[in-house]
């Protein structure tokens, strides 16, 4: 059972891929989904095995992945996410952040934080921060501040409705190639924060519009790219009343 | 009444006898405020050896083997935080015992040196088997652990992913590579730990 790039594959089919006449070693770079049992013993060359359901795609020159429809999150250093703080400790937030467990942010990790200085969030705030420790067998560490210690667009979310999504979504929605936050904004002004963990929150100067702007994003979970201008119309016309 | 014929049964916390110079306390009773108890369920026994007279309680079934401040114990570690990591004691020196005990190993007792700096993920891992002293106890329920000597530390473990030995699921040991990192031999992923210094038998039997 060999998976081919561009097609569906299903976990179980292993990774064949045309071996070119170049004379140097190819160094091929495993991403989500793929997974290799090098068998040191064996004669014969291991190959990749597939281990999630989904599209293979790959990344040039040599990166291979599985795009698979993806719901829950794995914290993965560097992501910018959005979290609900659960409980305040003496040091740090316990946060949610739709992972296996909740993620720890300290206290010290916001703009202008001092041990006397705390950070005004309380249980149930919705925080924008950026995991800066993520390991398999290790609760997920966040902050509010990046490296030269400025807030940038990190930190609590105010008003707004935040709502859960795929995290194919939320990439697709961040994507270059997808005009729907651009054309959005051609029909209204609004505040959007993307988190990569399946969370996005919507701000705008109406309860009604932030609503129907919601329902617009989800909907574009589903539409290609070539037709992100007819939801945006339906936006339009929802929002004025004007056929 | 006959007290060499019927044996005394005796249950926790039963009091057996006053406790006076000549009267010692041996497994299975402690003394309190003059008086000796009983911390087991099973028979009272004395033993008498040149005025001094050992009062102990002999159970039926297995001895719980419990460690003591400084003995080295082989432990699992189950659970790994930033601060601590959480295990289980297999093993008292040689004795494998037959329930785990809880361990907790903190931050401050991975090393000897510089320990504020300390990262718990670079020296243990889930499932890791490592050697370790046993120190006064902080938590109730939970012996405290401490590997802050060179022959302390981890002795086997296996690196994340699938790293087996053909088609059986059975995980490859690491190999060390220094104090402070482990290879594994077929993926050659090197992983970080804190390694311990496991000294042949022939080796220490040479030294002394």
């Amino acid at each position: 059972m060999a998976a081919c790039v561009g097609n569906s594959c299903i976990p179980g089919e292993t990774l064949q891929e045309e071996r070119q006449e170049s004379s140097d070693i190819r160094k091929v770079v495993l991403g989500d989904g793929l997974r290799c049992n090098i068998v040191a013993s064996s004669e014969e060359h291991s190959l990749p095995v597939i281990t999630k359901n989904g599209i293979l795609r790959r990344r040039k020159p040599n990166i291979y992945y599985v795009d698979s429809y993806q719901k829950r999150y794995i914290p993965s250093k560097n992501d910018s996410v959005i979290g609900i703080v659960t409980t305040k400790t003496l040091d740090f937030f316990w946060v949610d952040i739709n992972a296996s467990e909740p993620a720890a942010l300290s206290y010290l990790a916001f703009e202008g934080a001092t041990k006397k200085n705390r950070p005004e969030i309380n249980v149930g705030d919705l925080v924008f921060c950026k995991v800066v420790l993520a390991h398999p067998d290790l609760e997920p560490e966040l902050v509010c501040v990046d490296s030269t210690g400025k807030k940038g667009n990190l930190g609590q979310l105010n008003d707004g409705i935040m709502f859960s999504c795929s995290i194919n979504l939320v990439r697709k929605v961040l994507n270059e190639k997808c005009r729907l936050l651009h054309l959005l904004s051609k029909e209204t002004p609004f505040e959007l924060v993307a988190g990569i963990n399946g969370r996005i929150w919507v701000n705008s100067n109406s309860l009604r519009k932030t609503i129907l702007l919601r329902d617009t994003i989800l909907k574009a979970e589903h539409t290609p790219y070539e037709e992100m201008s007819n939801i945006v119309n339906d936006f339009a016309t929802e929002l004025t009343g004007i056929p | 009444m006959d007290n060499k014929t019927d044996p005394i049964v005796c249950f926790p916390g039963d009091r057996l006898c006053t406790s006076n110079e000549n009267t010692i306390p041996g497994n299975g009773t402690y003394e309190r405020l003059g008086y000796i108890y009983s911390s087991l369920a099973g028979i009272v026994e004395t033993k008498t050896e040149d005025k001094n007279t050992i009062i102990s309680v002999v159970t039926s079934g297995n001895k719980t083997n419990l460690p003591i401040v400084g003995d080295v114990v082989t432990a699992r570690v189950e659970i790994v935080n930033q601060r601590f990591a959480k295990c289980s004691v297999i093993c008292i020196g040689d004795m494998l015992l037959n329930r785990p005990l809880r361990g907790i190993l903190r931050k401050e007792d991975v090393r000897a040196t510089d320990i504020d700096r300390v990262e718990m993920y670079k020296n243990y891992r889930p499932n890791d088997i490592i050697l370790a002293k046993i120190i006064p106890q902080i938590e109730i329920h939970t012996y405290s652990l401490s590997t802050a000597e060179n022959e302390l530390g981890v002795v086997i473990a296996s690196a994340r992913g699938l790293a087996t030995s053909s088609n059986t699921y059975i995980p490859v040991p690491m190999v060390p590579i220094s104090w402070s990192e482990m290879q594994c031999p077929n993926t050659l992923v090197k992983e970080p730990r804190k390694v311990a210094k496991i000294m042949s038998e022939n080796a220490l039997a040479k030294q002394q």
